[in-house]
């Protein structure tokens, strides 16, 4: 412990004013019902369930184009869909799912657990974070909203230039793309910022970086390549934007412009963002093998270390995307290592969670039959991938239903399954209701069964040369029956996911009571109550093992002396977490909601005049000005903490 | 929730803090390196065109002029120093050098944001021209909003700072609006060699 926080030379009676500060923290940091303050929300939890429940929903969507596509493709010609609407079906489905949903969610759920597993009392800059919601929250309204006018985007999630140019996408779908791209990719970075600044500075006393649950350093891993990746793509769409509308010439090879540009700038962001939804996963997986094998993972450092390793080596394998655009020989073939090398720390991962279990005393619930699912589609997912990697069998099947089928694998395998054994995992610490296992049983098995009948046979689609994105095939192709095959297996999906919804509705209603500490998990969220309380604890914990539930004993160590008639918190080291600081929480406003008004007013108007950024700019700059100016209670608080001194 | 027993006390730590221990220094940090990647994005674009034309600027179209551009960057270095003499008397809770250096930094960005309309004029070329102009033009621009936002941010903070009940967390946040200073002031000394200079030798 730091100089700067004194020892208590004996233990303090907390016993006797419990109930007092009880009372007074809940005071302070209530939320009281209703509307108004519902819109003003900044509590870490109150945003990141909303942000969990509508990217939820952005999943039910794509998941319903997904399963019009598959009814569109269940036999030769086909007339449900046109080729039109099958265009725009497809790259709804795609933007939704990577950027509606799994990069949304997968933060989201380090914005609500991450504070709760190193025991601070919110995220480090909790406005901020209400924005981002806000700001997705518009993006994704305003992209459904194009795409119910038969607006929606169809030129594919990559959206490859010249098809997205102006020559050959006039109208507006192709400004919806690159607009929809920026709202989410400002959500994604604000929340990157959330995440890497409380990970850094608000950590629980002794938490030290070598004590740091695996989850939160999956989403600091992830935080980071956010940081780094996100600014390509959102770069790369306002170029775009500007071709578009300006007539700039960034992808025009007519004036010096140039097309493969485009592929350079969306690679460099899409490749990371593959490891940007699957980085967390990674860190469900442990939290829940540790939980249900009761012991801590094995290779902790080395678990650490695969993961950094992941992150770094995961900027360094776009071009494998762009094996058939005739790149220079040399440079393809170090893309191939490169992205054969990404399987070492990725193959680490997979025996030390087997070790784990292997030592452990494995419980078969829910969560981990789920882990369990992922760990044999992800395999399937990374031996198709090592098979691309290969310059020579790529070309085969570039574009083809082989690549549909591999990236389903790993998408679904290794991002989504880990994600649904997170919710059975945590939803009883989110709403003090257990969910069903009997319900949650039928909807792994039919998961996982329908994940299979859907999307192997497509790898034999691919070898037999259906290429991906056709609206209809002929009768004479053969490639009807395991089509068929295909969309009963999506039915199934439909139906498991129904089934958890069912799981969900009827759990949250009337549930079995969970308990603080329902499965004896090993980290700081199962040390508090079930929800969680608007301060998550009543004194900032002190950690002093990397399994601080499991090792605190009986009475958990705690430090006092933050105030409880405002919102404080405490401020740590970067390295050790020794105490610091204390810091002053912002009370909730409606200022976030108020600037992603204006921000979504900037980027909607921009589709259509340049003069949309002088109309939007001021209007956003007066946003920032309310938000951040003190006046009233701010104001007040700020005097009576710092005349403590 | 766990019962508890007390091992340490915190109502001894202070409250305000400046630097890498502030909150607001690492979300500044956060927010330079989503800004800088950006900014680098503009100019590894504008290299990337380089390769597709013969010369640079391409055929018929002028070089760069050099003298405001020059002048811009003289300016914000010097900036950099009065700035260096706010942050250092934020630390040592000196408001009114504070407030002087301020209202000095106030009117070098006023500056600078005039002299950013003179140096899109500099470029000598328009955004729709051909794919140089669209890369010079995205290099400027994308540094411009930025200035505007610190040049926002910087008035409203002076303004504040002149309030009759200024804080110690506020002068915190004159120091980390500093670090947000020199990052803006230094990325442009690469970005105006690339596009002001780099034309004369490539």
């Amino acid at each position: 412990m730091s100089a700067a926080a004194a020892p208590v030379p004996q233990p303090a009676p907390l016993h006797e004013d419990q109930e007092r500060v009880r009372r007074e923290l809940e005071q302070t940091w209530a939320q009281p019902p209703g509307l108004w303050h519902w819109l003003r929300s900044v509590d870490h939890k109150s945003v990141a369930k909303r942000y969990i429940v509508t990217a939820f929903i952005f999943f039910v969507l794509a998941g319903l184009e997904a399963a019009t596509m598959r009814a569109q493709l269940s036999r030769p010609e086909n007339t449900l869909l046109g080729p039109d609407a099958y265009n725009q079906f497809f790259t709804m489905h795609g933007l939704t799912m990577m950027f509606l949903f799994a990069v949304p969610i997968m933060e989201a759920m380090g914005l609500y657990f991450v504070p709760l597993m190193i025991g601070a009392r919110n995220v480090a800059f909790p406005r901020l974070n209400a924005y981002g919601y806000w700001v997705y929250l518009c993006g994704g309204i305003f992209l459904y909203l194009m795409f119910f006018m038969n607006t929606g985007p169809d030129v594919g999630w990559f959206g490859y230039v010249p098809l997205s140019g102006p020559e050959f996408s006039p109208g507006k779908r192709a400004d919806v793309y690159a607009q929809a791209i920026t709202f989410t990719e400002i959500a994604a970075l604000v929340g990157s910022v959330e995440l890497i600044v409380t990970i850094f500075k608000n950590r629980a006393p002794g938490m030290t970086l070598n004590r740091m649950p695996l989850f939160v350093w999956a989403m600091l891993v992830q935080a980071f390549m956010i940081l780094f990746a996100m600014p390509w793509v959102a770069t790369a769409t306002q170029f775009l934007a500007m071709d578009r509308l300006i007539a700039t010439h960034f992808f025009n090879p007519a004036e010096g412009g140039d097309a493969i540009l485009w592929q350079h700038l969306f690679w460099f962001f899409g490749h990371p963002e593959v490891y940007i939804i699957f980085i967390p996963a990674l860190g469900f997986v442990s939290s829940i093998i540790a939980t249900f094998t009761r012991r801590p993972v094995f290779g902790y450092p080395v678990m650490v270390l695969s993961m950094i390793a992941t992150g770094f080596l995961g900027f360094g394998l776009w071009v494998h995307h762009m094996f058939a655009t005739g790149l220079p020989q040399l440079g393809e073939s170090f893309f191939t290592g490169a992205s054969m090398m990404i399987a070492i720390p990725s193959g680490i991962q997979i025996f030390c969670w087997i070790a784990t279990i292997w030592s452990g005393r494995p419980r078969f619930t829910v969560p981990f039959l789920f882990v369990l699912g992922f760990v044999m589609l992800f395999i399937i997912g990374g031996f198709t991938g090592v098979m691309i990697a290969s310059v020579p069998f790529d070309q085969q099947v570039h574009d083809s239903y082989f690549i549909v089928a591999h990236f389903h694998y790993v998408l679904i395998g290794g991002a989504v399954f880990p994600l649904f054994g997170a919710f059975y995992y945590w939803f009883p610490k989110m709403t003090g209701r257990m969910l069903s296992e009997r319900l949650g049983r039928w909807n792994f098995w039919l998961f996982f069964i329908g994940m299979n009948v859907t999307f192997f046979p497509m790898h034999q689609l691919g070898f037999e040369g259906m290429p991906r994105r056709v609206y209809t095939y002929l009768p004479e192709t053969g490639w009807g029956d395991l089509n068929l095959l295909a969309t009963i297996g999506a039915v199934t999906i439909a139906i498991s996911m129904l089934i958890f919804l069912i799981n969900v509705i009827r759990s949250y209603r009337g549930g079995l009571p969970a308990g603080d500490d329902p499965w004896g998990g090993e980290t700081l969220e199962w040390a508090t109550t079930s929800p969680p309380p608007h301060y998550n604890f009543e004194y900032p914990p002190v950690v002093e093992s990397r399994s601080p539930v499991w090792e605190s004993g009986g009475a958990m160590p705690v430090v006092t002396g933050l105030r409880t008639d405002v919102r404080d918190v405490l401020v740590t080291t970067l390295l050790d977490a020794e105490p610091d600081s204390k810091h002053r929480h912002p009370n909730p406003t409606i200022w976030p909601l108020l600037t992603a008004i204006a921000t979504t007013i900037l980027f909607v108007t921009l589709i259509f005049t340049p003069w949309g950024a002088v109309i939007g700019t001021p209007l956003f700059l007066l946003g920032l000005l309310g938000w951040g100016w003190p006046r009233g209670r701010e104001k007040r608080e700020q005097q009576l903490v710092e005349s403590e001194a | 929730m766990r019962a508890t027993r007390a091992v340490a006390d915190v109502r001894h730590l202070p409250r305000t803090v400046f630097g890498n221990r502030a909150l607001m220094w690492w979300g500044t940090m956060g927010f330079i390196i989503i800004e800088g990647t950006t900014l680098f994005i503009c100019a590894v674009t504008y290299f990337y065109l380089r390769r597709n034309f013969a010369t640079w600027p391409p055929q018929h179209i002028y070089r760069p002029g050099l003298v405001i551009p020059t002048i811009q960057v003289a300016v914000m270095l010097l900036s950099i120093v009065a700035m260096r003499r706010v942050d250092r008397a934020t630390y040592r809770m000196d408001l009114a050098t504070v407030r002087i250096g301020l209202v000095i930094c106030s009117l070098l960005i006023l500056l600078m944001c005039v002299l950013r309309v003179f140096e899109f004029r500099a470029l000598k070329v328009r955004w729709d021209t051909s794919a140089y102009g669209s890369a010079a033009w995205a290099v400027v621009f994308s540094h411009s909003t930025l200035l505007l936002l610190e040049a926002a941010e910087t008035l409203a903070i002076t303004k504040l700072i002149f309030g009759d009940e200024v804080e110690e967390r506020d002068l915190s946040g004159v120091s980390d609006n500093a670090l947000y200073w020199y990052f803006l002031t230094g990325v442009w000394v690469p970005l105006y060699i690339a596009v002001f200079l780099s034309p004369y030798f490539m």
